[in-house]
């Protein structure tokens, strides 16, 4: 998929992430602030990167304020970003790319 | 229970109004959209508001402090800046409220007693600081050079607005010209930028910037656009030129800033004043270039946009650059 329009998705609230994608030309330009940065930085990174990939999204700049999200959590938010990137909120393809 | 409003309005906006008298902070009559969280009793508890990317009027009452409601407010905030493409954030706040915020991942751009204003990108100011050094020839950035700046509008370009270029660029080695990047003006920026430039082409050593969002923006100097319904003495564009002194001409090595008389607009009139203040504090000089005249009168964009109304194209001619006259021309066809 690709990053069509900026778009948020998530809360600031304790347990939850914050996620934002907006377009990039190349590459994935990722950032990330946490709580648990210094307990699970690599592993959000390595979530948000699958999930991006599972979606085949190749080019974004996106934005990660966790405030100490489950792994579930953060790839539904990543999820909900793209496809609202995309005006897509119909339709959505359950139990293929989202898992 | 969660009471929001594109914006609040007749009893729900006067609860508003109250409980942010009661914190401290004063409704702004730009607000486009507030959130208000209640209690069982329909008091508000915790509110937040946002003008254009500017998220303000952020409060939650002292008694329900610490249990996450300012994370609520915020995330509703920001989703709905999302949802209007706004993508770049900021934030006014108090200077006691940085941890808060911080945690809420907005970053400092500036800060004084008063005032602390932050954005959402950990490295926004200082790209844009980057981006125009990049547009800058290197010679330029050499020390001992007489560099000055000029921030305009051009809705659309002038002769007058020409005639500052000239006396600007006459009196420095380069000039760095900012453009407001602002869309609420008749002219759209991309044009008002182009117009700039293409009118003034023969002029030596001007460097062309957009303004962005940290030179008379919405986030720096809201009442700028507002002009007609701001009283002057509401201004608030302290921060603006603070912001300028302190962080933006340093970094281009700017020493003179040039701006027209400003004989009628309120606003701007104390915008100048401001400037007069506050500049000489940081090495910078204020230059007023009294506005010219000629046979129709003292140059200015808006008798251009009345005239242009009005379709008294000779009249308009007298006033602005053939460049700008052709691009006119061609928008009211």
């Amino acid at each position: 998929m690709e990053i069509l329009k900026p778009a948020a998705a998530g809360t600031l609230e304790s347990s939850d992430a914050m996620v934002t994608v907006e377009p990039c030309e190349e590459g994935i330009d990722f950032e990330l602030s946490s709580t648990v940065i210094h307990q699970y930085g690599n592993e959000i990174k390595k979530v948000v990167m699958e999930t991006l990939d599972r979606l085949s999204v190749q080019n974004a700049k996106i934005t990660v304020v966790d405030k100490g999200a489950l792994n579930c959590t953060l790839k539904a938010r990543v999820e909900c970003a793209v496809f609202r990137s995309n005006d897509q909120k119909e339709n959505l393809p359950w139990g293929g790319v989202i898992e | 229970m969660i009471l929001a409003g594109n914006p609040l309005k007749g009893k729900e906006l006067e609860k508003l109004k109250q409980f942010l008298e009661k914190m401290d902070l004063e409704y702004d009559e730009g607000i486009e959209y507030s959130i208000c969280i209640l209690d069982d009793d329909y008091r508000i508890i915790a509110t937040g508001s946002v003008e254009e990317n500017v998220l303000k009027c952020i409060a939650v009452d002292a008694t329900c402090q610490g249990q996450g409601l300012s994370g609520t407010i915020l995330s509703n905030l920001i989703q709905y800046e999302f949802e209007k493409g706004k993508v770049h954030q900021f934030i006014y706040t108090k200077p006691k409220n940085r941890d808060m915020f911080e945690d809420l991942s907005f970053y400092t751009i500036i800060e004084n007693e008063n005032v602390l204003f932050m954005e959402n990108r950990s490295n926004g100011f200082r790209k844009y600081i980057e981006k125009m050094k990049d547009e800058t020839p290197s010679e330029a950035l050499e020390t001992g050079k007489k560099i000055g700046a000029v921030v305009m509008n051009c809705n659309p370009f002038t002769l007058g607005h020409r005639y500052l270029l000239e006396q600007a660029s006459a009196q420095c080695d380069y000039v760095h010209v900012f453009i407001l990047s602002d869309k609420r003006s008749f002219i759209p920026s991309e044009d008002r930028f182009m117009l700039a430039y293409e009118g003034s082409r023969d002029i030596a050593n001007l460097i062309f910037h957009k303004s962005s969002d940290y030179i008379i923006s919405a986030a720096t100097f809201p009442t700028y656009f507002m002009k007609d319904k701001v009283e002057a003495s509401h201004a608030n564009c302290g921060l603006d030129v603070e912001l300028f002194a302190k962080c933006i001409a340093p970094a281009l090595g700017i020493t003179e800033r040039f701006v027209g008389t400003e004989p009628d607009c309120g606003v701007t009139g104390v915008y100048n004043q401001t400037m007069k203040e506050i500049l000489p504090g940081y090495g910078i000089a204020l230059k007023e270039i009294p506005r010219v005249k000629n046979a129709a009168g003292i140059i200015s964009a808006s008798v251009v946009r009345e005239n242009m109304r009005k379709r008294k194209w000779m009249e308009v001619g007298k006033m602005v650059p053939d460049t700008t006259l052709n691009y006119l021309k061609k928008l009211q066809v």
